[in-house]
């Protein structure tokens, strides 16, 4: 046993006296919690604004500009130019220098004021169909609002005897429930919040992938490992020389992106960090797992770190961490679970975020603790037989 | 010229000889561009939604009902004694409506009964569209149930949805697919096979030998653009089988910006592995400069627009921001030359400045002579 763990030392000895020559490695493991986490919580924002509106006015009247005042109230909404006709307004479209635009007919003011329906174009560039929808939306609210505020009939009926007396003060139509939304755990609704947790998963695991499998196939290509063979050292004990650095430089990594989410992006921190810790150190191990495992099948650090890419993405788009996985189609969503990521993400948001209970958090606790397990478990049998 | 074929030829052979990656450069795109254009939408549907019905009324199921229509959510009964906030925090759901007692008195009452709807907002983007979602049902259950009168009809839009019609996401997720993958692979290969002959030391040979920095950069590119091309070929086809594209009326266009788009890919991945003569610090050079830049921030999942001034700069330095946009130009919108010239000039731009530093870089090693 202390022959096993002096040979341990040693091996591990040789490992950090390589890794602290290795200084593009350092900078490999420090740049992505920090640089990348912080423009990528500043970047990341799904939310539409400014969308690029034009106007074509053939009525030119005072109730066509009162509409498009009313349009274009929201803040959505940016007028960038009026046009002429309705050519030029399409050629701008074309151009990509607007989102949509509107189209006011020259009979608009005479229809309103016989009583009857006028009609609206709006044109919209419905290429980025999310985007085209929201604008959608916003253009229904806008017109419902108008709407309502210049055609609107008094009610009418039994329950206006009774509302004459507050007549003054217009109250919305009785009966109507209405619904109070409240947002738990992200109040201000802090976008950046949710990235930021999901890209510092994505870091632990694609990181220590990478990493572990360029180290571990390195002594291979440049045919030291012949070397290493020859020594007294079991594989075993090779395969936990050489991850142990990493392992110990991944935990740095994670403690760096949580006080990086902190300080920059204010992230609560509402759980037990030993639980993040524990689930970070899993996923820290499963990723080297994967890093190894891929290093096995791989001849060269070019094959090597060519699967890991074709390994990672995958496991990132399934894991949740930036689109919603009930947004995939079924398939995916069972996939999803063979994911180690996905608990990965899930841990993290529960513990900074939610403050999860532990009745929720173990399942997930679990399933990464299997996972990281059986991959290390398979990486260190395969590393055995090369 | 003849040099530069020569060295093309080389770094061919080198190339054939790996049948895992001949396998990998070829699969690869595919099952990942499969894979970017199927999983990456923002639309939610589906959302599990807890319920916590008091009044178990008629009316109150009514309204329940309103919810259970939509596609956006799926109602899920919740567990006996469990708090709607305990649910919640067990991931057991994304939002919780609550429906108080007395909801269908006070509706009958005139009086506004008060439904609750808590929502789980890490995610805080799907928070607010669930929210105004539920806003949106609780206006067409009232509709539905003559309570509000319906909205005044003076103006109504006639709306027209261009180039798009059926507001599918597939055929915007897909061609940005397209440029996303065609940006990582040639990319990636370049810099692994750079990095590769500095770690092996078979630089000193291109250094020693009579090619010039220019002839053996081309060289080395050239194999990679025309791996990129084939690429680009089993990308567009799986492009039209799934993702609904269509040929454009006037190719050369895409053509052209492919060219250069994956020349600017690959000089930017032999730059990597110059610079850094390390395979794996390269790759990951790779993996930031382009895959990740270029998946936030070329404008395949968010707009530009959106990304605020302060870094908006470097999206306008990716090559895949500018080719997105010709892909889509071309294949959806289907416009001529007019809106896609500043972008090809863009690609043009990045594709030589990237070569030249690749120049620079190997003439300070070069011989003289």
């Amino acid at each position: 046993m202390p022959a096993m763990i002096r040979r341990y030392l040693a091996l591990l000895a040789k490992e950090v006296q390589q890794l602290r020559r290795n200084r593009v490695l350092v900078i490999q493991l420090m740049l992505p919690p920090t640089i990348v986490l912080v423009i990528f919580g500043y970047a990341l924002n799904p939310k539409v604004r400014d969308l690029r509106v034009g106007i074509v006015d053939e009525s030119f009247t005072t109730e066509s500009r009162a509409f498009i005042d009313a349009l274009t109230e929201n803040v959505n909404f940016d007028v960038i130019h009026q046009y002429q006709r309705t050519e030029e307004a399409e050629e701008a479209l074309k151009s990509l220098d607007l989102d949509l635009f509107v189209v006011i007919p020259v009979d608009f003011s005479r229809i309103l004021n016989r009583g009857q329906t006028a009609d609206v174009q709006v044109v919209i560039d419905a290429v980025d169909a999310n985007t085209a929808q929201i604008a959608q939306g916003y253009l229904e609210l806008a017109l419902q609002a108008y709407n309502n505020e210049s055609f609107a009939t008094p009610v009418s009926g039994p329950r206006r005897r009774l509302r004459l007396v507050n007549a003054t003060h217009p109250a919305p139509p009785p009966g109507v429930p209405d619904v109070q939304p409240a947002y738990l755990y992200n109040p201000g609704l802090e976008t950046s919040w949710h990235y930021v947790t999901g890209v510092m998963s994505i870091i632990m695991f694609i990181n220590a992938s990478l990493v572990a499998s360029a180290l571990a196939v390195k002594e291979k290509e440049i045919g030291t490992i012949e070397q290493l063979l020859m020594t007294p050292a079991q594989t075993g004990e090779m395969l936990f020389a050489k991850t142990t650095p990493v392992f110990v430089l991944m935990m740095v990594v994670l403690f760096l992106s949580l006080g990086v989410g902190m300080l920059v992006f204010g992230l609560p921190v509402r759980g037990a960090v030993w639980l993040f810790a524990l689930a970070g150190a899993l996923a820290a191990l499963a990723g080297i797992g994967i890093g190894v495992m891929v290093a096995t099948v791989s001849k060269s650090q070019q094959q090597a770190q060519l699967l890991t890419f074709f390994v990672n993405p995958p496991l990132t788009l399934l894991s949740g961490a930036t689109s919603p996985l009930e947004n995939m189609p079924d398939f995916f969503q069972k996939l999803s679970y063979l994911d180690p990521l996905r608990y990965m993400v899930m841990i993290v948001r529960g513990v900074t975020l939610k403050n999860a209970p532990w009745s929720a958090l173990w399942p997930n606790l679990v399933a990464l603790t299997v996972f990281s397990i059986v991959l290390f478990a398979i990486s260190a049998w395969r590393f055995r037989k090369t | 010229m003849k040099k530069i074929l020569a060295q093309a030829w080389k770094e061919f052979r080198l190339f054939r000889r790996d049948k895992l990656l001949i396998l990998l450069a070829v699969l690869m795109p595919i099952v990942l561009m499969l894979l970017a254009g199927i999983t990456g939408t923002l639309r939610l549907r589906n959302v599990s939604l807890l319920v916590y019905d008091y009044d178990n009324t008629p009316l109150s199921r009514t309204y329940l009902e309103t919810y259970g229509a939509a596609l956006t959510f799926r109602i899920n009964p919740h567990r006996p004694q469990e708090s709607p906030e305990r649910a919640l925090a067990s991931w057991r759901g994304r939002a919780a409506l609550i429906i108080p007692q007395n909801f269908e008195r006070d509706f009958r009452r005139g009086a506004e009964p008060v439904v609750q709807l808590m929502i789980d907002a890490t995610d805080s983007n799907a928070a607010t569209a669930l929210g105004n979602y539920a806003a949106s049902l609780n206006t067409s259950f009232a509709l539905q149930n003559g309570i509000s009168r319906p909205p005044a009809k003076g103006v109504t839009l006639q709306q027209r949805l261009w180039y798009n019609p059926g507001l599918s996401d597939r055929v915007y997720f897909g061609t940005g697919g397209l440029g996303l993958m065609l940006i990582i692979f040639p990319a990636l290969l370049g810099a692994l096979t750079t990095a590769k002959e500095y770690e092996t030391g078979t630089i000193i040979q291109a250094y020693a030998s009579s090619l010039t920095a220019v002839q053996w950069i081309l060289g080395k590119a050239l194999l990679y653009v025309v791996i990129g091309l084939v690429e680009f070929v089993l990308c567009f086809g799986l492009g039209l089988l799934v993702f609904e594209f269509r040929f454009p009326s006037n190719p050369t266009i895409l053509l052209v910006a492919t060219v250069f788009y994956l020349m600017a890919g690959v000089f930017f991945g032999m730059m990597m592995g110059n610079s850094t003569g390390n395979q794996s610090a390269a790759i990951q050079g790779v993996q930031m400069g382009s895959f990740l830049l270029s998946l936030l921030l070329s404008g395949y999942l968010f707009a530009i627009r959106n990304i605020p001034i302060q870094i908006r700069w470097l999206s306008y330095c990716l090559p895949a921001t500018h080719y997105v946009q010709i892909v889509r130009n071309s294949i959806l919108r289907n416009a001529g030359w007019g809106t896609s010239f500043t972008p090809m000039v863009m690609l043009l731009i990045l594709a030589f400045t990237f070569f030249f530093l690749n120049v620079v870089q190997m003439r300070k090693m070069q011989f003289k002579g």
